[in-house]
């Protein structure tokens, strides 16, 4: 894991900076696709799970210093997300070999779906209450539909990444 | 027995971790900190994101001058805009001229300095909206003046650096803005719905004579958070839930909020 660090914590940095340099601003129909989320998603459906939860951290941390919204929410969503798939993964559900194609787009779609909902929720907690009011369905859509139509390629990069350090875990 | 036990250790880093974060959120003047820092950080990864999305964007466009027709097109919405809002601003002094009270203690935005910025990046979330500008504190940008362009008020800024701002849009779910209308005799609160649904107000007596297309303006009551007479949007519908005692109101912002390139940051302070 100790191998894996610097390649997953530069490829999460790289991931971020994709995020905010071009997927902010390709909103579909008003909506930004969260791949800050998907990253650490697929990195748990790879099974690198402690390397999930670290990238979720990482991603979520960096996208929170750019928005306005409450510090860490982001970073929370991603480790839930993280956590969940890690779990998957571990079972060998999702796995891009063994598994049926549509199972890995499937689950990063409920991913997609879940995860703006675990955000607003999660906003209560920081006592803002507002963040209901905006298109939360919609988010709640698109990112499905993006998490779907991305989910295998961003995993075999997870893979990929997971596999520099020669083993998976 | 020693998965358990590293399992166990991996939660409770980020458990420890989470916990953190969410002091460091509540106590905000270390979260701007640390906002500050991680920005570094990632500046230079956006920068290479950005020099090689640039250029493969503006290919797969397929016009060679794209980039000088989406400047000038920004530049003519920016002078589109200062037209509109002078042309919603001569509503806005009709109306005062008619008060003959005590117009000349209002301050106006007419009157008051402004410092005109670019928009450089739009919210990168969901849950905010909100634009970050190109002038910050170094140019007497500070947290709580109003920003106005296309047209009329766009929000106000509620972050600053020597070199930036943050503004929070008028949209946002979080912004609340007092307007007054029907020659300053009602004064309600509108609230934002969200960058894709515009504005809201509810709570508005039924006494009132609003209609569609009714002038909204910031009512700048003493220790308001905006100066009076900003355009802040006409109404769009009106509703009334039947047995309630109040109508609902949806808004349409004056300022098209969705194509920001330039703006004016007001350099005006709520008093406090």
């Amino acid at each position: 894991m100790r191998r894996l660090i610097v390649p997953v914590t530069l490829t999460t940095l790289v991931v971020v900076a994709v995020q905010l340099s071009i997927f902010s601003s390709l909103r579909f129909g008003g909506v930004v696709v969260m791949i800050v989320w998907l990253w650490p998603l697929a990195m748990g459906l790879a099974g690198l799970t402690a390397l999930a939860l670290w990238s979720a951290l990482i991603a979520g941390v960096f996208f929170d210093t750019h928005a306005s919204t409450p510090f860490g929410l982001t970073a929370l969503v991603a480790v839930a997300l993280a956590y969940g798939a890690s779990r998957l993964g571990r079972e060998g559900v999702g796995d891009l070999d063994s598994a049926a194609w549509w199972v890995t787009p499937l689950i990063a779609a409920g991913a997609g779906l879940v995860a703006p909902l675990i955000f607003v929720g999660a906003s209560f907690f920081t006592l803002n209450f507002s963040l209901w009011r905006d298109s939360l369905l919609s988010a709640m859509a698109v990112n499905a539909v993006a998490f779907f139509l991305l989910a295998r390629p961003i995993t075999r990069l997870a893979r990929w990444v997971g596999s520099l350090g020669g083993s998976r875990r | 027995m020693a998965t358990d036990r590293s399992r166990r250790r991996t939660w409770t880093l980020s458990v420890a971790v989470l916990a953190t974060l969410i002091i460091l959120y509540l106590t905000t003047g270390v979260a701007s900190g640390l906002r500050s820092g991680a920005n570094l950080v990632v500046t230079p990864f956006s920068w290479a994101v950005n020099e090689i999305a640039r250029p493969a964007g503006h290919f797969f466009a397929g016009t060679v001058n794209y980039s000088d027709v989406v400047a000038q097109n920004q530049k003519l919405r920016y002078q589109l805009g200062e037209a509109e809002q002078r042309a919603n601003e001569g509503w806005a002094y009709a109306r005062q001229l008619q008060q003959l009270t005590t117009e000349l203690d209002v301050p106006f935005v007419g009157s008051l300095a402004t410092v005109s910025a670019q928009v450089t990046t739009l919210s990168p979330t969901n849950f905010a909206a909100t634009v970050d500008i190109s002038k910050g504190r170094d140019n007497g940008v500070l947290v709580g003046m109003p920003v106005v362009a296309n047209g009329g008020l766009i929000g106000s800024v509620i972050g600053t650096t020597p070199h930036g701002a943050t503004v929070r849009l008028i949209s946002d779910t979080a912004s609340l803005v007092g307007v007054t209308f029907a020659s300053g005799k009602t004064d309600i609160v509108v609230a934002g719905r969200g960058l894709n649904n515009g504005l809201s107000a509810s709570s508005v007596p039924l006494g009132t004579s609003v209609v569609q297309g009714t002038h909204l303006t910031t009512d700048g009551l003493n220790g308001g958070l905006f100066p009076a007479g900003l355009p802040v949007a006409t109404v769009k519908t009106v509703t009334l839930t039947p047995g309630a005692a109040t109508y609902n109101l949806t808004l349409q912002p004056a300022a098209d909020l969705r194509h920001l390139a330039y703006v004016d940051v007001v350099l005006w302070e709520p008093s406090p």
